[in-house]
């Protein structure tokens, strides 16, 4: 780990050297040259350094520098590193550590058996070597995998349509730093429908603009073990620390903060800290903030205190806008009719749709057979499915609950209360709640006009029950299960 | 397998080869000790896969066959015999009954099926080498083999068959010993391979002053049979440095010393070198050389020794563990420092092939 953060280091190095101070690099090391001269006597000065060259310098990280043979570089580094350091301070003002690395192919042979030590010496090698063929772009990925964030998931490769306009504006915003005001924002919308790839666009868009922006990006997931590492360790200094210095803090599923409340009052802080600095915050959650259960009231009004954007399921035009995307990047060309045909079937989850793509791509590149709509249904069964039955209506939770407990679907909406009804009622409403995005007043209505209070008191009472009562957990889960499938 | 053997002897062979077995190991069986009891003897072998030496002991047998056995405790059970005489038999589930005089030990072996094989030498590169030559070249150089593991072409001595020579070099960074000798070989076998520091070791052990040994080269391998001992051990891959980089071209002040005098007067004067410095400083004048040591909170030694010097005065200081380590395993009478400048590395000779290069240490003052 250490040796790959030491590599990704170094290369940001590299590539800033590569850029800044190619021109100056030859005078540093003349002036530092000159100082080891000084330093050292006549014989050894031009036994060890005489053909040395500086490949690298940075102010910041570490010096360079690329002898002929292994045996000047054990040499100079067991004998010769005060004095290089000293002629880097002196000569040329450089306060730097230097590493001392073999040119040429002397060195493979031998370095390659080596063990960790120098195999650290042979990636520099290749990684200098990558550079030089496009030094940004292979920086940039390595410092996205590093934070991972999937470099693919850029702006460009963002498809806009009517459902996710007003988030990739105001994402394009943050990412360029115009939308100072919209902070925090707040993405939400259901899985699939690409809050990450949003909020990874801005990241990347960011490192590229501000190569040297200190970018944190994680999930709240993340977040919440690296606290609690921090607690276990006694060391929350440096892991405040570490966020509150950030220059834009992006933090993914937001919504896993829920029930945590020692994480959810680190995050507070950590999140009013950044707010006051006005650095700026991004956030992604699969719900609106105010509907996360278990949430601290003052986070759910600091998340709603900047923008929020939602983004919805996109409509038909943009699904095959999509789906003709991705065609084009796998380089793939199926008939209109067949993509049509995918975008009917697959509606509520953009990630669902590429998989779908994926399996007739695949089939249709695979198999020489022609691609019809039959042959689609077929492949996508399984998907077909599970899109359906995903759609879970309050209809058929109550029909559901009516068949477990043997009541007729008028009683879910009657204004009888026994307790064989009204239980039963109860957990119609929780589950409508828990598997549906209506609201607690579009429940209350579908269950006879009732008041949504009534409808929070069944949550609650279901909740209480299922944590005493086996019986009802059992039946709740079997519930679940049906409705599910 | 049974077998009657003097105590003395049984010690001595297992002695010869339990070095190699280390405490950790990975395989039970790298434990044990393969003993081969034939109508000539027994023949005693361990290895840890990286080394492998094997030795004969002389013994009455009066059934042959083989087996292995823990090596480290057949050791102390043999040493702590009470009678001169050891009978030792084994049967066929390798339970060896060890009786001698009224005490009786029973140990638990190994199937010999299991032992690793030690590799074979046939169509290797053959050299023979006078036993003494070997045992002095290896005492001069092998203190200075680096113990660094990351530089693990450093572990191990440099052996070189090149030009009628046969050279030895071990180096650390900061001293680089060096002895070359004439040595008869075809010239189709020039070659160089470095000797992994467990092998050096092994080698000094059984290394005697007389006779020739024999040396076998194969690929990653090389073997040395020396009388009916043998040592058989991996050679390190890869690429030795080119160390004559190290060795100055050449050098301005000569001094000649008494080899002991220098020894022993470095040895009392860093009685007071601390261990934060550790360095000896040695001035030089006039036919004299002054060595002296200081530290500041301890205290100050200084002592002159006799020299042949007629050079410029200066002071260089060097590390005195570093300084007397060849001086130690030396056996001349007189040696020559070369020196450059205060700056520069020393270089120690001796009248014949051997060198010495040591780095000097900065002086604070």
């Amino acid at each position: 780990m250490k040796n790959e953060q030491d590599g990704g280091r170094g290369k940001e190095k590299e590539t800033s050297a590569a850029v800044d101070s190619a021109g100056t690099s030859i005078e540093v090391w003349e002036k530092v040259k000159i100082k080891l001269n000084e330093y050292l006597s006549a014989d050894a000065f031009s036994r060890w350094f005489k053909s040395a060259e500086l490949i690298e310098d940075d102010e910041r990280g570490a010096a360079v520098i690329g002898v002929n043979s292994d045996m000047q570089q054990i040499w100079i580094e067991t004998n010769y590193m005060d004095e290089v350091r000293a002629a880097f301070a002196e000569g040329a003002g450089i306060h730097t550590q230097a590493f001392i690395r073999v040119l040429g192919e002397e060195v493979a042979p031998s370095v390659k058996k080596v063990a960790r030590g120098s195999a650290s010496v042979s990636d520099q090698v290749k990684v200098v070597k990558q550079d030089e063929e496009s030094p940004k772009t292979v920086a940039l990925e390595r410092k996205l995998k590093k934070m991972g964030i999937n470099p693919e998931f850029n702006f460009e490769s963002f498809v806009v349509g009517d459902n996710s306009q007003f988030a990739h504006a105001a994402c394009s915003a943050v990412a360029s730093g115009e939308g100072r005001s919209f902070n925090p924002l707040f993405i939400h919308g259901r899985a699939g429908l690409g809050k990450t790839h949003l909020m990874s666009s801005i990241a990347q868009q960011l490192l590229i603009s501000e190569p040297k922006a200190k970018v944190v990006f994680l999930t709240a997931e993340q977040f919440a073990n690296e606290f609690i590492d921090a607690v276990r360790k006694g060391n929350l200094d440096s892991f405040r620390k570490s966020y509150r210095t950030a220059d834009i803090m992006l933090i993914d599923d937001i919504q896993f903060l829920a029930g945590k409340e020692r994480t959810q009052d680190e995050f507070f802080h950590t999140f009013s800290g950044l707010l006051n600095t006005r650095t700026q915050l991004v956030l992604t959650c699969d719900r609106p903030a105010h509907e996360i259960q278990q949430l601290e009231p003052r986070l759910v009004s600091r998340f709603e205190s900047g923008l929020t954007v939602e983004l919805q399921t996109p409509g038909f035009e943009t699904r095959v806008a999509i789906l003709q995307r991705k065609m084009e990047q796998w380089n793939v060309v199926l008939e209109d009719e067949v993509i049509f045909h995918i975008a009917n079937l697959i509606q509520s989850n953009v990630r669902r749709l590429e998989g779908a793509l994926t399996r007739v791509a695949s089939f249709s590149f695979l198999s020489s057979e022609e691609m019809t709509i039959a042959k689609v249904d077929d492949l996508l069964r399984d998907l077909i499915r599970d899109e359906n039955s995903r759609q879970i209506t309050i209809d058929a939770i109550q029909k559901a609950v009516c068949e477990q407990y043997d009541l007729s679907l008028a009683d879910m909406s009657s204004r009888r209360r026994p307790a064989s009804i009204a239980f039963p009622r109860q957990i119609a409403m929780a589950l409508s709640r828990q598997l549906t995005n209506h609201s607690l007043v579009e429940i209350g209505e579908a269950f006879g006009r009732r008041d949504h209070g009534t409808v929070i008191h069944a949550c609650k009472r279901v909740e209480q029950e299922i944590e005493v009562n086996t019986e009802v957990k059992a039946v709740v889960e079997k519930l679940i299960a049906v409705l599910q499938r | 397998m049974k077998f009657q053997i003097a105590k003395e002897a049984f010690l001595d062979g297992l002695q010869q080869v339990q070095h190699v077995v280390s405490s950790r190991t990975t395989l039970p069986i790298l434990s044990n000790v393969l003993i081969e009891a034939s109508d000539s003897g027994l023949r005693l072998t361990t290895t840890d896969l990286d080394v492998g030496v094997s030795g004969t002991a002389e013994a009455e047998v009066s059934k042959t066959g083989s087996t292995t056995l823990p090596v480290k405790r057949l050791v102390n059970i043999i040493r702590e015999l009470p009678s001169a005489e050891v009978e030792v038999s084994v049967d066929s589930k390798n339970i060896a009954s060890i009786k001698s005089g009224p005490s009786f030990f029973k140990i638990i072996g190994l199937p010999d099926t299991e032992f690793p094989p030690l590799a074979d030498f046939q169509d290797a590169k053959e050299y023979q080498i006078p036993q003494n030559l070997l045992r002095d070249g290896l005492k001069k150089t092998s203190y200075a083999i680096s113990t660094d593991e990351t530089r693990y072409v450093l572990n191990g001595i440099f052996t070189s068959f090149k030009e009628g020579k046969l050279t030895l070099v071990a180096t650390d960074g900061r001293r680089l010993a060096m002895v070359d000798n004439d040595l008869e070989f075809p010239a189709s076998h020039e070659t160089d391979f470095i000797i992994p520091t467990k092998a050096v070791q092994e080698l000094q052990r059984l290394l005697n002053s007389e006779g020739d040994l024999t040396l076998r080269l194969s690929d990653n391998q090389v073997c040395f049979e020396i009388g009916s001992s043998i040592i058989v051990s991996k050679l390190i891959e890869g690429n030795y440095p080119n160390y004559r980089q190290v060795i100055p071209a050449e050098t301005k002040e000569r001094l000649t010393v008494g080899r002991e005098a220098l020894l022993e007067t470095v040895r009392r004067v860093s009685l007071l070198s601390s261990e934060k410095s550790n360095s000896v400083k040695l001035s030089f004048g006039a036919n004299e050389l002054g060595v002296a040591a200081n530290s500041p909170d301890i205290g100050e030694a200084n002592e002159s020794v006799e020299v042949k010097y007629d050079g410029k005065e200066f002071a260089i200081a060097f590390n005195p563990d570093f300084l007397q380590a060849p001086l130690r395993a030396l056996d001349d009478e007189n040696v020559h420092l070369d020196l450059i400048d205060e700056m520069s590395p020393g270089v120690l000779r001796t009248e014949d092939a051997f060198l010495y290069v040591l780095m000097p240490m900065r002086v604070t003052s």
